[in-house]
Parts: C-alpha cells; sequence; structure tokens
C-alpha cells in the first residue's frame, strides 16, 4: 500500500515536465508565460502541432523541421546499419573465434569505455578535417561502421550463450565461419541485434554535439539541433510550438520503447551488463 | 588452433581494429601530442613544452570549472543512484501496472538534450516557473534556480537525477537475478523489508551498482548539453561552467587546440583515477555471486 | 537482407545530395553565410537579388547560418568556408590573428573603397594594423531610450532630460516602483535590458579594458564604473537583475520591457526604434545620448558603437567573385537601402537626403551624430576579445550577485586576464617570452 502510494507520487512528479510540455504545446501564445503559470490551456490548440512543421514567422523564418526530421531519419539509419553490422561482426569474433591476442584486445576494448569524448575531440575534428569531411554527415555516421565498445561488449555477451555445438555441428557439415555467422548464430541473436538498433537509434536520434561540431549548414541540421532554431534571439520565442515540436520529436523514441520494452530490458538483463 | 583459425578471427574482428585505430588510439595519442603544443588549427602546431599545464595550474577557469564539475558529479552520482535503486525496488514488487511506471520512468532519458534545456529553463524560472509555483503552495522558500550562484548546480544536480530511469532499468534487471527463495528465508525470520533490503538484496546486486556508479561518474564528468542550453557561459557568474564546456571553448571559441587537448588528458586522468578508486572500494562491499 | 544494404545505400546518397553545394555552370556561385533572420534578412535578401539580377557572372546564395561566429570558426578551420561570411566586428582580429580573414586592403583601394569614404568610427574598426579586413554591412550606435509617459514632466523632454550620471541616477531611483511584496513593478535603469555589453560599463565612465598594449582592468575608473553597476543592483535587488538577463530574450519582443513600460529607460542600439514602430508603434519614447559622468565633461556624446561585418574567410574558393559582391554592398545606393531597411544609420561618410527621409528611426539624426563623435567607444582591438567579454560579463554576475566586491572582482579579473593576454601574444602572436 505505501508502496503504491510512493510510486504513485514519484511517477507524478516525473511526469510533470512532461505534462507541462503538453500543456504549453496545446496554448495559445499569450497564455504561455502567464504568471501565476495555468495548467488547462483556454483553448485546445491541436493546430499548433501542424503550425510547428510548417512555422514561418517574421522574425525566424522558415523554419524547415521536415527537413531536420529527414535529416535525422536517414542518418538514424545509416548509423543503426552501421552499428548492427560491424559489431555483429566482432562481437563474433570476440566471442566465438579464438585468434592470437583476442584476450588482451577485449580487455583493451573495454578499457575504452573510460576513454572521455572530449579527450578525443581535436584530433578526430582534425581528421575530419584532412578529410574534407566537415559541414558534411559522414563523421556522424561513417565510425558507426567500425564498430564501438559498449556495443561490441554487449553483443558479445549474447553470442557467447549461444551453445557453440551449434557452430560445431554446422562446421561438421562443411560451412565456412562466415556462413556459420550468418545462417546459425545470427538468427538465433536477433534480441541482441535488437537491442544494438535500438540504443543506437535512441543514440543517435538525441544525439547533440556531434550535429553541433560537425554540421554547419542549417539544412543539414538534425532534429537534435533544428529545435534550436524556435529560439529566437530577439524574444518573440514561440514556445507553445517549441513545446510542440519538441513533443514530435520526442515521440517516435518513446512509441519505440513503449513497444520494445520487453526486449529492451530482455537485452540488457541478459548482456550480463550488471555483472 | 589452426593458422587459418586465427586469421579468420582478426578478419571478422578487422572492422573494430580499424575503427579502433583511427577513432581511440591515434585521437588519443594525437592528443597527448597537441596537448604540448599550440595549436589553432589553421596554423601547424607549435611545440611548447609543458606551457599549456602551467598554464592550467594557474588558470582560475580551469579550476572553477573542474570544481563546478566535481560538485556537480558529487550530487548527481549518489542522488541518481539511490533514486534509481529505490525505484528499482519499488517497482520489483510487482506491483500492478508496472509497464506503464517503467515506461514513465525511463520517459526523461528518451528526450532529447535541446528539448531538455529549454523546457527546464522555464520550469526553473524563478518567477513563472512551475517549480517554484508549486513550492510556493506548500510554503517552502522560492530560490532563483537559474540566477542564484548557490542554487544554479542543484538545477543541474535535479535534472540528472530526473534522468535516472536508464540505471533504474539496470538495476531492475539485476533485481531479477535475485533468487525468491532468499526473499522466502528472510520471511520466515521475520525479517522487516527494510532489513531485508539492506541484509540481501543490496549485497546481492553490488556489481551492479559498481558498473552503474562508474558509468555515472564517467558520464557525469563529461557533462556538456543541459548546462550549454540553459546557462550562456556558465552563468550565473559561471557557477555552471563545466569541464566540457570550458574545453569547447578553447577549442573551438577560442581556437587554443593545444590546450584544450591538455585539458583533455586531465580529464582522462582523472577519470581513470576514480574508476580505478571506485574499484578499489568495491573490493571491499561488492559481493559476487559464487566467490 | 539485400533491401537493408539498399535503404542504407539510399539513405547515404540521401545525406550527400543534403549536404553538396551546389556545381557551377558559367556563372560562379558563391554562398553567402548570414545571421539575419526575418525582416532583416529580407532586407539583405533583396539586396542579394538585385546584384544577382544585375549581372550573370556571379550568383550569390544567401544562407542563414545561426551561431554565425563559431559556425565561421568551425568551416573555416575544417576548410570549407562559405566565400563571404557576416560576423561581427567584435570577432575581428581574433579571426585575423588565427590567419582566417583574407586582406581586403589593395581590392579595396582599387574599388575606390578607402579612409574617406566611411566614417572615421567605423573605417578604424574594419582595419586591424593598419590593413583592411571587413566591410560593414549594417553599423550600429547607441543611445539611451527614455519613456517621458513615466518620469515626471519637467525631465520628459531630449533637451530637459538628465546630462549627467548623479542627476540620472536620482531620478531612476526616484522612479523606481516596488509592490507590497518586495518585488520589482517598475524599474528606472535595468543593467542587464539587455545586458549584453558588460564589458562597455568600463568605457562609459571614461576607463577602458585595453590600452593597446596591456591589459587595464583593475583602474580606478573602471571601479566606478562597476560601483555602479553594483549601486543599481542593490536598488533593483539581484533577483529582478537575473531575470531581466534571462535567457527568455523578451528584448525588442511584444514582451519588451520598455514597450510594456517595465523599466523606464534602456541603454540599446538604433535597431530599437524600428522594432518599437513595428511591434508597438503607440509607444511613446525618444532617445538621447547616455549620460557621462559629472567629472567629465570631455565625455559628452559618448556612445557604444558595433557593426555587423562582411569577410571573406580565408580559404574561400572564390576570392574575386566575392569580392565583387561585397563591392556591390558598399555603393551608396546599396548600402543606404541596407540600412535604412533595417532601421539603422549608414557607415559611410556621405549621406543623401533620401536616407533621413521617412526613416523609421525618427531619432536617426542623434544616433548618425553619435556614430560620427570622436567620444564614440568600440569594442577593444584584441584578440582575446572573446575571452575578454566572458570575462567582464562574469565580474559583472559576480559583483551584483554579492558574490566579490568590486575591487576584488577587477583585481581578479586582472591577474587572469593579462596572464592570458601575455600567453596569447607568447604563442599566437609570435613574441618573445
Amino acid at each position: 500500500m505505501f508502496t503504491h502510494l510512493l510510486l504513485i507520487t514519484l511517477g507524478i512528479l516525473f511526469v510533470i515536465p512532461f505534462l507541462w510540455m503538453l500543456s504549453t504545446a496545446l496554448k495559445p501564445a499569450p497564455e504561455v508565460l502567464s504568471n501565476p503559470p495555468r495548467w488547462i490551456p483556454s483553448k485546445f490548440l491541436w493546430g499548433n502541432f501542424h503550425e510547428a512543421i510548417m512555422y514561418d514567422s517574421a522574425d525566424l523564418g522558415f523554419i524547415p523541421f521536415l527537413v531536420y526530421l529527414q535529416n535525422t531519419v536517414v542518418l538514424a539509419i545509416l548509423c543503426v546499419t552501421g552499428a548492427v553490422f560491424s559489431n555483429a561482426l566482432v562481437g563474433y569474433a570476440f566471442a566465438r573465434l579464438k585468434w592470437p591476442g583476442r584476450d588482451v584486445f577485449f580487455a583493451l576494448t573495454l578499457a575504452t569505455m573510460m576513454i572521455p569524448f572530449p579527450v578525443l575531440m581535436s584530433p578526430t575534428f582534425g581528421l575530419f578535417k584532412f578529410l574534407g569531411w566537415i559541414g558534411t554527415f559522414r563523421p556522424l555516421w561513417v565510425p558507426t561502421f567500425f564498430g564501438s565498445a559498449f556495443n561490441i561488449f554487449l553483443l558479445r555477451q549474447f553470442f557467447r550463450s549461444i551453445p557453440m555445438e551449434l557452430s560445431e555441428a554446422a562446421k561438421i557439415d562443411g560451412a565456412g565461419e562466415f556462413r556459420i555467422f550468418l545462417d546459425v548464430v545470427v538468427p538465433l541473436a536477433k534480441p541482441g541485434l535488437a537491442v544494438v538498433a535500438l540504443f543506437t537509434f535512441m543514440a543517435t536520434w538525441n544525439d547533440f554535439l556531434g550535429p553541433l561540431i560537425y554540421l554547419l549548414d542549417q539544412k543539414t541540421f538534425t532534429l537534435a539541433l533544428g529545435l534550436q532554431a524556435y529560439q529566437s534571439q530577439n524574444g518573440g520565442t514561440p514556445w507553445n510550438l517549441l513545446m510542440a515540436a519538441t513533443l514530435m520529436v520526442v515521440a517516435p523514441v518513446i512509441l519505440v520503447f513503449f513497444l520494445a520494452q520487453k526486449l529492451f530490458i530482455q537485452g540488457i538483463a541478459t548482456s550480463g551488463l550488471k555483472g | 588452433m589452426s593458422k587459418r583459425d586465427g586469421r579468420i578471427g582478426w578478419l571478422f574482428a578487422l572492422p573494430w581494429v580499424f575503427g579502433f585505430t583511427v577513432f581511440l588510439l591515434y585521437p588519443v595519442v594525437a592528443s597527448l601530442f597537441l596537448s604540448f603544443t599550440s595549436y589553432s588549427i589553421l596554423k601547424p602546431p607549435r611545440l611548447i613544452g609543458t606551457a599549456n599545464y602551467v598554464e592550467l595550474y594557474h588558470d582560475p577557469i580551469f579550476w572553477k570549472s573542474l570544481s563546478n564539475t566535481f560538485l556537480y558529479v558529487l550530487g548527481a552520482v549518489p542522488l541518481g543512484t539511490v533514486m534509481a535503486i529505490a525505484l528499482a525496488l519499488l517497482l520489483n514488487s510487482k506491483v500492478k501496472g508496472m509497464a506503464i511506471y517503467r515506461t514513465l520512468f525511463f520517459l526523461p532519458t528518451l528526450v532529447p538534450m535541446a528539448a531538455l534545456g529549454v523546457l527546464f529553463l522555464w520550469i526553473f524560472n524563478g518567477d513563472y516557473g512551475i517549480l517554484n509555483a508549486g513550492l510556493k503552495l506548500v510554503h517552502l522558500p522560492l530560490p532563483n534556480w537559474l540566477g542564484d550562484p548557490a542554487w544554479s548546480k542543484w538545477t543541474l544536480i535535479l535534472i540528472s537525477v530526473w534522468g535516472c530511469g536508464q540505471a533504474m532499468i539496470i538495476y531492475l534487471a539485476g533485481l531479477q537475478d535475485v533468487p525468491v527463495s532468499l526473499y522466502e528465508a528472510c520471511e520466515i525470520d521475520g525479517a522487516s523489508s527494510w532489513a531485508r533490503t539492506r541484509a540481501v538484496t543490496l549485497p546481492l546486486i553490488s556489481p551492479v551498482i559498481l558498473f552503474n556508479v562508474i558509468m555515472g561518474i564517467i558520464g557525469s564528468l563529461q557533462v556538456f548539453a543541459v548546462p550549454y542550453i540553459m546557462f550562456m557561459d556558465g552563468a550565473p557568474a559561471r557557477s555552471t561552467y563545466v569541464f566540457t564546456s570550458y574545453l569547447l571553448d578553447n577549442a573551438f571559441k577560442f581556437q587554443r587546440m593545444g590546450y584544450a587537448c591538455a585539458l583533455g588528458w586531465v580529464m582522462f586522468v582523472i577519470t581513470l583515477i576514480l574508476t580505478l578508486l571506485s574499484m578499489k572500494i568495491a573490493e571491499r562491499h561488492v559481493h559476487y555471486e559464487g566467490g | 537482407m539485400t533491401l537493408v544494404v539498399l535503404v542504407a545505400l539510399a539513405c547515404v546518397g540521401i545525406s550527400e545530395s543534403v549536404a553538396n553545394r551546389q556545381t557551377s555552370k558559367d556563372r560562379v556561385d558563391i554562398t553567402y553565410w548570414e545571421k539575419w533572420t526575418g525582416p532583416e534578412a529580407t532586407v539583405m535578401r533583396q539586396l542579394v537579388n538585385r546584384y544577382n539580377a544585375s549581372q550573370n557572372k556571379v550568383h550569390v546564395n544567401y544562407v542563414t547560418i545561426s551561431t554565425i561566429d563559431v559556425k565561421t570558426l568551425l568551416s573555416t578551420s575544417g576548410g570549407d568556408p562559405p566565400d563571404v561570411a557576416g560576423i561581427w566586428v567584435e570577432n575581428l582580429v581574433q579571426f585575423e590573428d588565427a590567419n582566417m580573414l583574407t586582406d581586403l586592403t589593395d581590392m579595396a583601394a582599387k574599388a575606390g573603397l578607402d579612409k574617406n569614404y566611411y566614417v572615421k568610427n567605423y573605417w578604424d574598426m574594419m582595419n586591424y594594423n593598419g590593413r583592411l579586413y571587413a566591410f560593414p554591412s549594417t553599423p550600429a550606435s547607441t543611445a539611451l531610450h527614455v519613456r517621458p509617459d513615466l518620469i515626471p514632466a519637467q525631465y520628459a523632454s531630449p533637451d530637459t532630460f538628465p546630462k549627467t550620471l548623479d542627476e540620472f541616477d536620482d531620478l531612476m531611483f526616484a522612479v523606481t516602483k516596488k509592490d507590497e511584496d518586495g518585488k520589482l513593478k517598475q524599474a528606472g535603469f535595468m543593467p542587464t535590458n539587455p545586458g549584453w555589453w558588460h564589458w562597455s560599463w568600463p568605457y562609459l565612465f571614461g576607463g577602458s579594458l585595453y590600452d593597446g598594449k596591456e591589459i587595464t582592468i583593475d583602474t580606478p575608473d573602471n571601479l566606478r564604473a562597476f560601483e555602479w553597476c553594483k549601486k543599481y543592483a542593490d536598488h533593483l535587488g539581484p533577483d529582478a537583475m537575473t531575470e531581466f538577463q534571462s535567457a527568455f530574450g523578451n528584448n525588442s519582443s511584444p514582451e519588451d520591457p520598455f514597450m510594456v513600460g517595465k523599466v523606464v529607460t534602456e541603454f540599446n542600439g538604433v535597431w530599437k526604434g524600428h522594432y518599437i514602430k513595428e511591434q508597438k508603434p503607440d509607444t511613446p519614447w525618444f532617445a538621447v545620448p547616455l549620460p557621462y559622468r559629472n567629472d567629465r565633461p570631455d565625455l559628452a556624446n559618448h556612445s557604444m558603437i558595433t557593426s555587423d561585418i562582411l569577410v571573406i574567410p580565408t580559404g574561400a574558393k572564390h576570392l574575386k567573385e566575392a569580392f565583387d559582391f561585397l563591392r556591390f554592398t558598399q555603393s551608396q545606393p546599396e548600402m543606404e537601402a541596407l540600412c535604412k531597411g533595417q532601421g539603422k544609420n549608414s557607415p559611410l561618410a556621405k549621406v543623401s537626403d533620401a536616407f533621413y527621409k521617412d526613416h523609421t528611426n525618427k531619432f536617426i539624426h542623434l544616433f548618425d551624430q553619435l556614430a560620427r563623435s570622436p567620444t564614440a567607444f568600440y569594442s577593444p582591438q584584441i584578440g582575446v576579445f572573446p575571452q575578454l567579454r566572458s570575462e567582464m560579463d562574469d565580474v559583472f554576475q559576480e559583483i551584483t550577485t554579492g558574490q566579490k566586491s568590486p575591487k576584488k572582482a577587477l583585481d581578479d579579473a586582472q591577474d587572469h586576464m593579462s596572464e592570458l593576454w601575455h600567453t596569447y601574444r607568447v604563442q599566437v602572436l609570435g613574441e618573445p617570452q
């Protein structure tokens, strides 16, 4: 009983910012900054969502929300593809193949999770400059095709949990390693791959620092970065539309999570991350 | 193992070999080298010895941003851990509507940082923010969350605790592994649920706690997006100027990449030290299953 | 599986096309990055259209870019800058010290764009170490805007309004109103509204931050300036100060404090009159030069002046074409159309009568005079100005939130900035240790 009460109270506290976002998104402009703040809009302007997408003001110009959406979706697809392919291959190598230096390299891989991004930033920027990639999307998705420590760790755990006998049986049948990988192991590791896809999707959708540094032209922006376009330097920021736009940016991720909850948690549990 | 096996292993691992070398090894080493230079990217780097490190030792903004970040970590990690564990314990009791609660508490981690920042600029506003409106209702004092240097870090800490959903999910997964039989044994002994938690649950999930605390420390040390969006240049009075912001400003705004690399290496070393420290402390307190 | 590969390839294609520049045909396409949005952008776009229509060798693509100074830095260091960038004059010295700007002196001289063509103050700002690195796009000067309806009638005109600081302060304190809870209802003068130029308070008091060689933060004049700021902070309350400075940016929106009457006076630029006419034309207002210290009558008619500028970043691909576009913007008819359209003053020495006629700012003559005034001041030409400005913002906030006394704040800032400036001189300017 006490548990229930506590859960409800905390639940409300946690969800208040979202309710406030929703409430503001539906308000007519003059009510947005009212003091004391009011919760229920006088009118429910569902049209604000549409207006946020088509927003074209004298002050801010046309905000290409749909372009940001397209950019973000394209980028997310690229990153998820890259992450799943590369990390599957590498995770397989660490989990089911024996090769010299494997365990040392794995320990090194884990250690890299401790490296803070800021220490990598300047030389990485210099590298992309040398390649002429600044201002393009490439710095944001090309690296995903070359693996990442966290996902490698995750998938290694998954692949290890699949019995070696299956691989051995396939080998006896004359299958090459890559065949075994594709036809035997990968199908069984779908939950793990799905978790990698999920985490990568969310990370890309919400990534702010990467686009901030590497994207220059406003029409290449992603949603996370593009939301700032609604903020006017001169005042007159359309807060209700900004909140509406934000909700639209947040919604897909929430949907994906809600549908894939079980997968998520199963993925984390099986990955042995906790231990 | 045959030579052929060895070769195939490396073949499969090739993408990561490349990725590790180009995107991790090279930048880390280059960063170390650049930290001994003065480098503004349009001019070639010039070796200046340890001048950057000497400079940061005397740089009041280095110390300010470092202390800001430390205070933030000191607040965010313990509070976030307690909240995440508490929520996980509550949710573990097979409550009705668990799926909804789980989503609710996890929701904050799904929101992009840019949106978060703006939303909270609003909620924490001293005058027409709903936080103070709520505090007013229960007759509590109304801090100037955004304008008072004494309170601005608490704003960041509270936002961070609100985002503890990811850790909570990991704790939930960890809790599933605690054998029910142990709980039953406690009930037979007549132990209260708090005693049971202390004696049984917490020790059994201590590896998870360790993992989350370490990830939490590493992540909080690098905090950037929310302070960047909510507070211009770490206002008020640089109280929210975090280490990563200073590093980025040096790299891009002031065109001092060499100095930025020195700052980056300092952060790296601090991260290593704190991680090793955590693991050392953990040796005494963390209980591994079967050992 | 093949589906996935196909989708991925399609995405690569899309992402590449979004990020790519247009290829040119017979004419040369150049990119022009500009910070402006809304009506200001419209005026410049019209100019660009006129240029494009006037000839068919060069075509200018106008692109709106946010945080344009940082983006220009990033793209120039990334090796792929725009051909023309519209930044601020405060960026000029830092950029040039980092080799990021093209020297325009010779091309300008050939086109007749020399020091006689411009108002001296603006010409000085565009030059550094004797060379020209930028052209003004739109300049500005600043003044004190006043609400005559909120002050006693005897002060309510430009001639009778207090000219010196002591009288100004007295009047401002007198018209400040608080309600029963002690909350501010109406402020006479609010230093944090708009609060964009905390580095300028010393200059208002006849002080400076840089004397051409050394950092000069902890001087008696500067101390007076910040003690004056503290006086207002104590009087108005620090919470009120930060509320006005908050990132909400109500300035020049319909909730603008000056237009709404929450502040009685405002230190702001020539564009303010234009905004008032657009947003709330029934606002009664007039403009006067900023007050000066009673003991320094030589500072009369001072003004903080600044400018938006056009530069050609180093590494721009179309130097000749970019300069041709710049030359076009600097012609008197075009410059006047641009400045008048944005409600600002003109940077050119000669101004036509048509410019003043029907100008949206009814006090344009005042702003024009202030821009030409020998006592006008602008941001110090020092490469560490970004750090200096941020330091002075910090000094202001430390003082007004009571964290440090004005003397301590200035001393600390002096120590820090002179150290930084010395390092900069050695490392960036190549001076001996």
